[in-house]
């Protein structure tokens, strides 16, 4: 899954306009059986299309292979919900690095998976194209193959209706070499929290859990118990367990009355129509002993602080009263003898300094 | 007509010495009232889960906390003129410490709102006020750079904050690490604790003709001289005071100079500053996001703000230090008008910035400004009333200030959320500075005119009453007697042994 950082801003706007004005285009074509749905594709393209060419003649591929048929049952299903995308995977000759791609689905969804290979040698061998899920070879008759001037490419749809269908897809193009490019095609991934939580006993504790952009069907709370996880059954403890889904997206499990056996890892799992993903928050539990240590170690270092200033405070002072009664004493004897004089005199005084 | 100007000290400052104890402290004390309020700011998510609150309700914590320590400005005033720093910053300490600490305890947001926001809010403000004061009592010649020095704790404080918050909050949760702060803050007590009170200095020679002024002349009251006097000569002069009459204003100014109002300096400097803040804090706040909008990712972000921290940190002392020399010093109001401006030449300059690379620049040329404009905040104000009357002078601008510098955000968010683009809030921003600092250049020029017209006639009228053997106070090493100054009244400080003009212009007169 892309992050929506890639790319720049322009760039996938761009994108995104034409595949909408493309898709529009599309619908308007006079094919029977052949529509797209607009709604959603931005989203899923977005995310993840890599170095996509548009190329008007691969656009219309894809709705060409829509038959009538499948179509007309997809209707009755629930059309409302279906969305198409395509994602791609640009292959750069034959030594190139095997090519990863994160496919998000939501929800059930018709896609198309497009392998292309460009700079291959002039010496035009036959390339043995083939497609693999989860590393078993595929034959259907969803995949084209095209050649054009050197440059393959092939094109997967898929109707992805239940788990079964995720999985890896990978398409190998092999001569005398092999290079192939994966699809991996996972529901959305739920964000936990990296580091673990602090609480302290008798305190109560959120565990919070996220699942952006994609609101799942449904969250449930476990927790580890040894090697394996026990659900977190709030109805039955709710006094203990108390899980708050005021927002759909969000899951916050409050944990109350906190002891020392609620330090473990909890995990929150969404629940989608093609799958289930967990995310992770970990607890730590400390006593009130914990952050008293520190603590008392700063008051301490205060106090001798404020002690050792006041101390050297008081020293340097005596030393300076000491030497200033011997000199106020010499100083006093000669004011008085200039006293009677009065005012005007010490202040003529001071005028010659 | 105002009273005479009573902006002297009966003293001569160190310029160093112990001075430089002080600066340390009150570089602890400062940093610690400007940085935490925005340090603490790494709590409020996990704080705001825990409670179940909007973000804008954890906000407040931050928005009390900042406006308790400038709205305490007044009370601290008061206390210090009638404590001195010292037991006033040590008690902030303490309240800061008790604050923070009871915060680790609380179960409802009100709760929050009162410990960390109002608690040890005041503390900070017991904090942040006698660290200024002191050390225009401390230091003369080399104020500014004392001040640079001392203003340089907030980005200091703000770096060692910020990373030792999260190391905190990862290791112990929200509430140790409210419980473990509450014993950082109490090194403010240390802080404190360096702030020796300085008044007369011992000279013998001083204490016999005090002795001998409180039995023989009758003064006349005079306000700001007493803050300058140790507390056991001031029931001495107290004693001869009460026989005088006295209405609950000049006993009331004796805590808060309420006078100063008709000071034109002070009057220039707050409605300056005042229009300043407006637009001072408010590209801070939304540096991060505007960088985050561009596109940019958030580690970048944030180091944004950490280029803007080191530029800060290392920009108050040499702007101390470029305060400081002969040639700036004397016309150090130009200076501070010329850095605002800067800064608002700056954000108006913003919007231009479109890549990492652009906003880089810009946040080197923002933590510049921003550190002249803070290092001479302070030292402005003391250069206009001088530091006899600084105490309550700095009480009364903080208060006046809060309420900008609580607009200031709020009212750039409104601009970002009311037209989507982040440019009108540098615009206004960097408008509404080059504004004050326009505001300010003008006035001071008027001011510093005014101020050279006023010691021509001083001088005039000195010459006249020279042959009815009134003494001239000018002296060049500073030894003053409070009984000769209080009769005439000018502010005498030995500031260069050049130009007497320009000596004169700088100690502000108060003649409206």
């Amino acid at each position: 899954m892309r992050g929506s950082g890639s790319g720049s801003g322009p760039g996938s706007m761009r994108l995104r306009l034409l595949l909408s004005l493309a898709a529009l285009w599309l619908s308007d074509a006079n094919e029977p059986g052949t529509a797209m749905t607009t709604r959603d594709i931005n989203q899923q393209t977005r995310e993840s299309i890599s170095d996509y060419t548009v190329k008007g003649h691969d656009l219309s591929t894809p709705g060409s292979h829509l038959s009538t048929q499948d179509f007309n049952q997809q209707t009755e299903e629930n059309i409302s919900n279906l969305t198409s995308a395509m994602y791609s995977i640009s292959i750069d000759g034959f030594s190139s690095a095997p090519v990863e791609e994160n496919v998000t689905l939501y929800s059930p969804a018709n896609i198309t998976l497009l392998c292309s290979l460009t700079r291959t040698s002039t010496d035009s061998a036959t390339v043995e194209v083939t497609w693999k899920k989860d590393n078993e070879r595929v034959e259907s008759s969803n995949v084209t193959i095209n050649e054009i001037q050197n440059a393959w490419s092939t094109q997967y749809t898929l109707k992805i209706r239940d788990r079964n269908q995720m999985g890896n897809y990978a398409c190998v193009f092999k001569s005398d070499q092999e290079v192939k490019a994966t699809f991996h095609l996972q529901v959305p991934q739920i964000e936990g929290k990296d580091h673990h939580v602090v609480s302290y006993v008798g305190d109560s504790v959120v565990l919070v859990c996220k699942s952006l952009k994609y609101i799942p069907i449904n969250w449930i709370w476990y927790m580890s118990n040894g090697s394996d996880q026990v659900a977190v059954n709030d109805s039955l403890m709710p006094d203990k367990y108390i899980v708050d889904e005021k927002y759909a997206n969000i899951t916050k499990l409050k944990i109350l009355k906190i002891s020392e056996k609620d330090d473990r890892s909890y995990w929150c799992q969404a629940v989608f129509k093609l799958g289930e993903s967990k995310g992770k928050v970990s607890l730590k539990v400390l006593t009130y002993m914990t952050p008293l240590k520190p603590f008392l170690a700063i008051a301490a270092e205060v106090i001798i602080l404020v002690a050792i200033i006041f101390l050297y405070e008081m020293y340097s002072k005596k030393k300076q009263m000491h030497a200033e009664d011997e000199k106020e004493f010499e100083q006093i004897e000669q004011l008085k003898s200039e006293d009677s004089n009065g005012v005007e005199n010490s202040t003529t005084r001071h005028r010659k300094v | 007509m105002s009273p005479p100007a009573n902006t002297h000290l009966a003293y001569t400052p160190p310029d160093g010495g112990w001075g430089w104890a002080v600066v340390f402290g009150a570089f602890i004390s400062i940093g610690f009232s400007y940085a935490f309020p925005k340090a603490i700011a790494i709590f409020f998510k996990e704080i705001q889960d825990f409670f179940g609150t909007s973000y804008s309700e954890i906000a407040w914590v931050s928005s009390i906390m900042l406006a308790t320590t400038y709205g305490g400005g007044p009370i601290s005033s008061i206390l210090v003129n009638r404590f001195g720093s010292r037991p006033v910053v040590i008690f902030g300490g303490l309240l800061c410490g008790i604050g923070m600490i009871s915060a680790a305890f609380c179960t409802s947001i009100l709760q929050l709102y009162i410990c960390v926001g109002v608690i040890s809010g005041f503390g900070l403000a017991l904090n942040l006020q006698p660290s200024v004061i002191i050390i225009g009592k401390y230091f003369l010649k080399r104020r500014p750079i004392a001040n640079g020095l001392a203003m340089a704790g907030s980005p200091v404080m703000l770096s060692t904050l910020a990373p030792l918050n999260q190391f905190l909050f990862d290791n112990f949760g929200w509430r140790g690490s409210f419980f473990i702060l509450g014993a950082i803050l109490l090194n403010c007590c240390v802080a404190g604790a360096l702030f020796r009170p300085i008044g007369m200095a011992a000279d013998p020679v001083q204490k016999q003709t005090i002795k001998q002024a409180e039995k023989t002349v009758k003064e006349q009251p005079n306000n700001s001289s007493i803050e300058m006097v140790p507390p056991k000569t001031v029931s001495l002069l107290s004693g001869t005071e009460d026989e005088e009459d006295k209405d609950c204003c000049e006993k009331f100014n004796k805590y808060l100079d309420f006078s100063l109002f008709k000071h034109r300096g002070f009057l220039i400097y707050l409605i300056g500053n005042v229009l300043m803040f407006l637009g001072f804090f408010a590209p801070i706040v939304f540096l991060a996001p505007y960088a985050k909008h561009l596109g940019i990712d958030e580690y970048s972000a944030a180091f944004l703000l950490s280029i803007l921290a080191i530029v800060d940190m290392i920009a108050r002392p040499i702007t101390g230090i470029i305060a400081n020399s002969k040639w700036v010093r004397p016309k150090i109001q130009y200076f501070f008008s010329f850095s605002i401006a800067f800064n608002g030449a700056c954000h108006l300059l913003c919007p231009l910035a479109t890549g990492y690379t652009g906003l880089v620049i810009y946040s080197v040329f923002f933590g510049l400004g921003f550190g002249m404009v803070c290092a001479m905040l302070f030292e402005t104000l003391m250069d206009l009333v001088g530091a006899a009357r600084f105490t309550s002078a700095v009480g009364l601008v903080t208060i006046a200030e809060c309420c900008t510098i609580l607009l200031g955000p709020p009212i750039g968010g409104t601009l970002i959320d009311t037209f989507g683009d982040y440019k009108y809030m540098f615009i206004k921003c960097g408008a509404v500075m080059v504004l004050a600092g326009t505001f300010l250049f003008i006035m001071n020029y008027y001011n510093y005119r005014m101020l050279a017209k006023e010691e021509r006639e001083r001088k005039a009228t000195e010459e006249t009453m020279k042959d009815n053997k009134h003494i001239r106070t000018e002296t060049e090493d500073g030894n003053i007697w409070a009984k000769e100054k209080m009769q005439d009244g000018p502010e005498v400080e030995p500031l260069t042994d050049e130009k007497e003009g320009l000596k004169k212009e700088v100690n502000g007169k108060s003649e409206v």
